[in-house]
């Protein structure tokens, strides 16, 4: 491929990676309020949040290492979203596989604790605190389904496997390859996605005893950039992984709304964990299918 | 004279120098230029890390026992070197300025301290050196010496680590001492070549023996589990830049020496041939698994302390399990994995004793609940913290993040998902704990008997920065780095990785020149994004919310004592000190024991022991 070919992808990627995002982050909003039977903001609201976030005219920076902790979990998500292969864009995807993009995805968390921590907060550093202990929690379960992929595929490569399930039809992808696995990722997919019933350690629902207590203005929009991309990062991969990836936008694009709204409708109805129990939940069922999953592909 | 005799030669004259003028104020810098000039000796030999020079040979030689003993450097030890005389040169550089002056003046021997680190230096050569099982053994004794003293120059309860240290060095010792003299009457000669001939012909029973034998004695100094309790404590307590030297490199003879002995002349080939009887096992997985707790315990137990240097020596132990498992798994990504952690893990280690003790020196403590919001105080070092513990973490962009991708990577293609699993449980309980040590000391409230605290000075930042230019460009062109540990894998016998400068060339690789520019665009962008908003305020730093509450400086309120104590609630209960409390049963054994022949020998039965003496004497002279 030519250079500058793969600089117009690797542009576009990251760009088309927002777009959808902030689409996704609309649908969350409209599930959670047809549950609860209200009407929902309007289409355009996500991008009018952003809009009002960033042209704040209070907004209050508690040091360099704030700004610098917005500005890599901004970055490490636009970096992330170019090792993602869609549809007619593979971008890095060969440059580094499925544990690559899964250690590039700490680099926005880091990024997001160290500007947290800077602001000398101790509740943004108790909801710190929280949200590397769920890390723990959903990242050893999330690991278990990257090898057991990697181990049917026979590859990590993420742009490999979705041409394998590509020409082999249905009866390849990976959620009739590994159902148990499949159903692992989608158990964990909220708690990666900071949703609903694992959200106590973003605790949008309580900025001031969350990490997000001293987060103002373009702060926050920042971190509501980070959350378009969290979403849209979450239903690829798991697409990818199961449900054989997409040579066109038009199949893609439904894969990976479904992904997203399938936790997002059963998540309303549970109520919240507390931090101990979301690593014990997540130690227990997540875990438990994960190990047999991968028994069964291994044989 | 060869080229490995001018390194040995400056690396004996360093030692002296460092004992004659360590205490003047010029004495360090002269030290320092020194080691610079040990490099420059090892470079004459780069040959050896590019596979263009087979082996250097040393002209020194003695014949004992008519078992010749000889020196000689190979691609393995040349890697090796690298890192020891790196690990030297960046110490004692940090140590010759302030930091040694005001050692001095607290009643420090600075003189003892350029002594023993050089000591430690040349006597690692000498090990490195080694050309057979003789002069490994002597080595093995030089460098256990050399460590001690180093361990033992701050005194008091150094002292008594250092001691715990040497007892365990002793006793592996031993055990290497038995493994080595059963190879002997098998082999009926020291030499590595007759050992690597006999391997394969070698009984399973009597190889098993050896492999446990030598395993323990080179395990004790990688402090392996079971053998991991002495070292974090001892390092720990030793005087500022000689912690980050032992950090970087010391337990890591032990490794070499395994690499030479176990892997290199048995063969990894031999221990997959070994069955442990009644399970699935073989002694290779056993050693994997050895290597995995290694990984897991030693990083849960840096979770709970509170002190920033006896974290970072924990999670050094916690490191030596990555490298054993790349290497005990032995295809060509993870012994390059295993073998480029050594050095990468060098790097930022290092960099992380330095940096704490740069906060030690300015605030006179390392306890994590004593500091914070340093930040603002001190840039460079917070820096170099930063750089240290995303590479400690293995997270792109540094160095770090690609070895531990090729051990990861090794595990994939070897099929094993529980030590995958174990691998990966290690590295998030490091990114955990590394969080914790920089938000405590550089993040979150700043006291108010640290307002007035100054950057360290030059001569401290200047190494912690180079090391930081290492992590990172190592992390970008990480070829630099895999071209010497492909001549190591080609010298020692295990399938050599095919690599480019930017990473590994197999499918599904890992191209870092990519990885990180798009990571530093990315960066870019975030950058624009953010200066796209509007303009916000920066206020003090002492100027605080803190929930609602409007507290002034004086009041205390940074969050950094059971940093994790959800994760506590859950997983406290497993910390049980077994290995204490194992430990304390095996001294007490030894001393019960100790006890017994003691009363037997002196005090109750001199005169049972001359009757049966005489009687044996009798029965001798009549039959």
């Amino acid at each position: 491929m030519p250079f500058s070919e793969l600089l117009v992808e690797l542009l576009l990627m990251p760009i088309l990676a927002f777009v959808i995002g902030l689409v996704m982050v609309l649908m969350m909003r409209r599930i959670g309020a047809r549950i609860q039977r209200r009407v929902g903001p309007p289409v355009l609201q996500p991008i009018y949040d952003i809009i009002k976030l960033y042209s704040k005219e209070t907004q209050i920076s508690h040091g360099l290492m704030h700004e610098i902790g917005i500005i890599m979990a901004v970055g490490g998500y636009i970096a992330a979203e170019t090792l993602l292969p869609v549809p007619g864009l593979d971008g890095l995807a060969d440059k580094g596989g499925a544990v690559t993009l899964a250690y590039m995805l700490m680099i926005p968390a880091l990024g997001m604790a160290l500007g947290v921590g800077q602001c000398a907060n101790p509740n943004g550093s108790i909801g710190i605190s929280r949200a590397l202990t769920a890390m723990l929690a959903y990242d050893i379960p999330f690991i278990l389904v990257i090898f057991g992929a990697s181990y049917v595929y026979g590859t990590t490569n993420l742009a490999e496997m979705i041409s394998i399930q590509q020409q082999q039809g249905v009866s390849s992808w990976g959620i009739v390859q590994m159902p148990i696995l499949a159903i692992t990722a989608l158990l964990i997919l909220p708690a990666i996605m900071g949703k609903h019933p694992f959200e106590i350690y973003v605790a949008p629902s309580e900025i001031a005893t969350g990490p997000m207590v001293e987060m103002s203005g373009k702060f926050m929009g920042g971190l509501f950039v980070m959350q378009c991309f969290q979403l849209y990062t979450a239903g690829v991969i798991f697409t990818t992984l199961f449900l054989g990836g997409g040579v066109y936008w038009i199949t893609f694009l439904p894969k990976i709304f479904l992904v997203v709204a399938i936790p997002m409708s059963v998540a309303y109805l549970f109520p919240r964990y507390r931090t101990e129990d979301v690593l014990r939940l997540m130690w227990k069922w997540p875990m438990l299918l994960g190990l047999i999953g991968l028994a069964v592909v291994m044989k | 004279m060869t080229a490995l005799d001018h390194l040995l030669l400056i690396s004996a004259i360093t030692v002296v120098i460092a004992l004659l003028a360590g205490n003047r104020s010029f004495g360090g810098w002269l030290v320092t230029i020194l080691y610079a000039l040990q490099g420059a000796a090892l470079l004459m030999m780069s040959g050896l890390g590019y596979s263009t020079l087979e082996v250097v040979q040393s002209s020194f030689r003695i014949v004992v026992l008519s078992e010749q003993l000889l020196w000689r450097f190979d691609a393995l030890s040349w890697f090796f070197a690298l890192i020891t005389i790196g690990a030297g040169l960046f110490s004692s550089w940090f140590a010759s300025g302030e930091w040694g002056r005001k050692y001095r003046d607290n009643g420090g021997n600075l003189r003892l301290f350029h002594g023993a680190l050089a000591l430690n230096v040349f006597s690692m050569l000498v090990l490195l050196a080694s050309g057979d099982l003789l002069t490994l053994f002597i080595g093995w004794e030089l460098v256990s010496w050399a460590s001690f003293l180093i361990m033992a120059l701050a005194g008091g309860k150094a002292f008594g680590y250092a001691m715990r240290y040497i007892s365990y060095a002793f006793a592996g010792a031993m055990a290497l001492l038995g493994g080595l003299l059963l190879i002997y009457a098998e082999v009926g000669s020291f030499d590595f070549q007759s050992l690597k001939e006999a391997a394969p012909q070698m009984q399973t029973s009597t190889l098993w023996l050896v492999v446990v034998l030598l395993t323990a004695g080179f395990g004790v100094k990688m402090a392996i589990v079971p053998f991991h309790l002495w070292q974090a404590k001892a390092y720990a307590e030793t005087p500022g830049p000689g912690a980050a030297f032992l950090g970087a490199i010391s337990s890591r003879m032990g490794l070499f020496a395994f690499i030479v002995v176990i892997v290199q002349l048995i063969g990894i080939s031999r221990l997959v041939e070994m069955e442990i009887p009644f399970t699935f096992l073989s002694a290779q997985d056993l050693l994997a698994w050895i290597a995995v707790f290694t990984i897991i315990i030693p990083t849960y137990i840096a979770l709970r302390q509170h002190d920033a240097r006896r974290l970072l020596a924990w999670h050094g132990v916690g490191q030596t399990g990555y490298m054993l498992l790349g290497i005990v798994i032995a295809n060509d990504l993870g012994s390059a994995g295993g073998l480029m952690h050594v050095f990468n893990y060098a790097s930022y280690q290092a960099m992380l004793f330095m940096a704490v003790v740069a906060v030690m020196h300015r605030t006179g403590t390392s306890d994590l609940n004593k500091l914070g919001g340093l930040f603002t105080r001190m840039p460079l070092s917070y820096l170099a913290m930063l750089i240290g513990i995303i590479g400690l973490a293995g997270l792109p962009p540094m160095n770090g993040f690609v070895s531990k991708w090729l051990i990861y990577r090794s595990l994939i293609v070897d099929g094993s998902p529980l030590l995958f699993i174990g691998a990966v449980i290690g590295t998030l309980g490091t990114i955990l704990s590394v969080y914790k040590l920089i938000h405590n000391i550089f993040l979150g409230q700043l006291r108010v008997e640290h307002v007035a605290v100054r950057e360290a000075p030059l001569s401290m930042v200047i190494p912690m920065m180079l090391l930081a230019v290492v992590v990172f460009v190592t992390g970008y062109f990480p070829g630099l780095v895999l071209d010497w540990t492909s001549a190591v894998q080609a010298s020692i016998g295990i399938p050599v990785l095919a690599h480019h400068l930017g990473g590994v060339s197999i499918s599904g690789g890992l191209d870092m020149i990519w990885i990180v520019s798009v990571l530093l665009v990315g960066f870019g962008f975030g950058t624009l994004v953010f200066f796209l908003g509007g303009r916000s305020k920066r206020v003090h730093q002492l100027d605080n919310y803190a929930g609602g509450h409007f507290l002034t400086a004086e009041t205390r309120y940074h969050y950094s004592d059971n940093f994790y104590p959800g994760l506590m609630h859950l997983i406290g209960p497993w910390y049980r000190n077994s290995f204490e409390w194992l430990e304390r049963g095996v001294i007490s054994a030894v001393d019960t024991f100790s006890t017994a022949m003691q009363g037997l020998y002196r005090n109750a039965h001199p005169s049972y022991l001359l009757l049966a003496a005489v009687v044996f004497a009798l029965s001798w002279v009549i039959v």
